[in-house]
């Protein structure tokens, strides 16, 4: 059967990973090569690298990053940050990417999904999504998710389950969703918007936003929890808390389906 | 002697992961668009992603496609990935209906629409993630929207589950072997199939 991933992700700053890395066992260089293949290394299921960079050198600087990331790791690699048009999108796929993560432009051109879509096909798009919660109107039983853009500095006022359902009828392949309420807290992912995500919107989910715990990666992926297809998190792992193959163990002893950890690059 | 591969660069994706995979378990790799360079290779990687369309319709139609046939029919190891397998069959529902190079009897359907699973999740489409072959039980990483239904069942060389559908991860007819799953991309089980590949032709 299909196994739920687990996918680290590293943020990208001026060619560096930023929140710090510290691996049992490695130099602390914050260096995201070293990070990404220590990472593959442990047996991680998908690697993620974000661009949070907001200048044009920032850019040439990532794409180096890219390049340099997918000569060193055998496992699928997931970049973005920045991706407004069909250019962005060739140079990361020309830099060794496999999927290519689209935020903000899904909202500000959507017509650039069916581009991609037909080039390279649904399953090297996916769509990162920030929602975050809003206060419920009058009338309203439960307080609506929101979409938002541009690192959550602007507000989309675009409901966040239409939405969802809506990027899968364009063609996207998967669905990054990160709950800005909980993203950075270390309090567990928003288990209600990603259930009602993952049960409505038929590509798969990989849950974002707020793990601290090996507990929380489970809940996030669990059938009674938010039924994401896949569990990413940062700092639990940068910070050297937990490796790769602890957190496949604790889900494997939870009854979370998970591909067993790969201890060595023996073959 | 570093075995000698040719890596069939037919526009259809990035390749250098595969070239980066076949290099590091021993093949001495030579990456071409050149049909004449593919014809007269004594061992042919033909990877593919992305969609069944027009990109791959020229490939068939074209000279490439030729150039993989006489491959194929004079009996050189051939390695098909993900739509390199796909596209040697007959036909694809994909783009409304396209034709393969019909070296091996079947056909590309996609996985079944709007379906529910038992625990009440939605059947997703792509099927994406490690899943389990059997009769290994390794896992290899797949990313697909299409699979293959056999016309000879004596083909099958590895089977994999997704929700109710069973298909084939990897086949083998004579010298031709196809995976549906990315090698380049399965870390160590990955690598050992493509050495296997490489050193016996066959995996």
């Amino acid at each position: 059967m299909l196994k739920r991933r687990l996918i680290p992700c590293l943020d990208i700053k001026n060619g560096r990973v930023v929140k710090g890395v510290h691996f049992v066992g490695l130099r602390d260089t914050g260096d995201p090569v070293e990070a990404a293949r220590a990472y593959d290394l442990q047996g991680a299921d998908e690697l993620c690298m974000l661009d949070i960079t907001a200048t044009v050198e920032g850019r040439q600087v990532f794409l180096d990053v890219v390049r340099k990331v997918a000569g060193q790791v055998f496992a699928p690699l997931t970049v973005g940050g920045g991706v407004r048009r069909m250019s962005d999108v060739r140079n990361l796929l020309m830099a060794g990417a496999d999927k290519v993560a689209i935020n903000s432009a899904l909202v500000t051109n959507p017509h650039l999904v069916p581009q991609v879509a037909e080039r390279y096909g649904s399953q090297c798009i996916v769509a990162a999504v920030d929602v975050r919660r809003v206060p419920a109107l009058p009338g309203e039983e439960k307080p609506p998710y929101e979409v938002v853009i541009h690192g959550g500095t602007r507000s989309t006022g675009l409901e966040a389950i239409g939405w969802c359902e809506r990027l899968a009828e364009l063609g996207v392949g998967e669905i990054l969703l990160t709950s800005m309420d909980c993203d950075g807290t270390r309090k567990g992912y928003d288990l209600e918007i990603t259930r009602e995500i993952s049960r409505r919107v038929s590509i798969p989910v990989i849950a974002s936003g707020g793990v601290g715990s090996l507990e929380h990666l489970r809940e996030g992926l669990a059938d009674d929890g938010g039924m994401a297809d896949a569990a990413l998190a940062a700092s639990i792992f940068h910070f050297g808390l937990y490796t790769i193959p602890q957190a496949k163990q604790f889900l494997g002893e939870h009854n979370i389906p998970v591909r067993p950890p790969e201890l060595n690059r023996g073959y | 002697m570093p075995r000698e591969v040719t890596l069939v660069d037919a526009n259809l994706g990035n390749l250098n992961s595969v070239e980066r995979a076949l290099v590091q378990v021993g093949a001495s790799v030579t990456l071409t668009d050149d049909p004449n360079v593919v014809a007269t290779s004594r061992m042919v990687v033909f990877p593919g992603q992305g969609a069944f369309g027009p990109a791959t319709q020229a490939v068939i139609d074209g000279s490439m496609g030729a150039a993989l046939r006489m491959v194929i029919g004079r009996g050189d190891p051939f390695l098909g990935i993900c739509l390199g397998m796909q596209m040697l069959f007959e036909s694809s529902e994909e783009n409304g209906g396209q034709e393969g190079l019909k070296v091996l009897p079947g056909k590309t359907k996609r996985f079944p629409d709007g379906m529910k699973l038992p625990n009440g999740r939605p059947f997703k489409i792509p099927h994406v993630g490690w899943n389990d072959v059997q009769p290994s039980g390794d896992h290899y990483y797949f990313d697909h929207s299409y699979y293959v239904e056999l016309g000879d069942s004596s083909d099958l060389m590895w089977q994999t589950s997704y929700g109710p559908i069973e298909f084939p991860a990897a086949i083998r007819h004579e010298n031709i072997i196809g995976c549906q799953f990315h090698p380049e991309k399965s870390q160590t089980a990955g690598l050992r199939f493509l050495r296997t590949f490489v050193l016996g032709g066959r995996s």
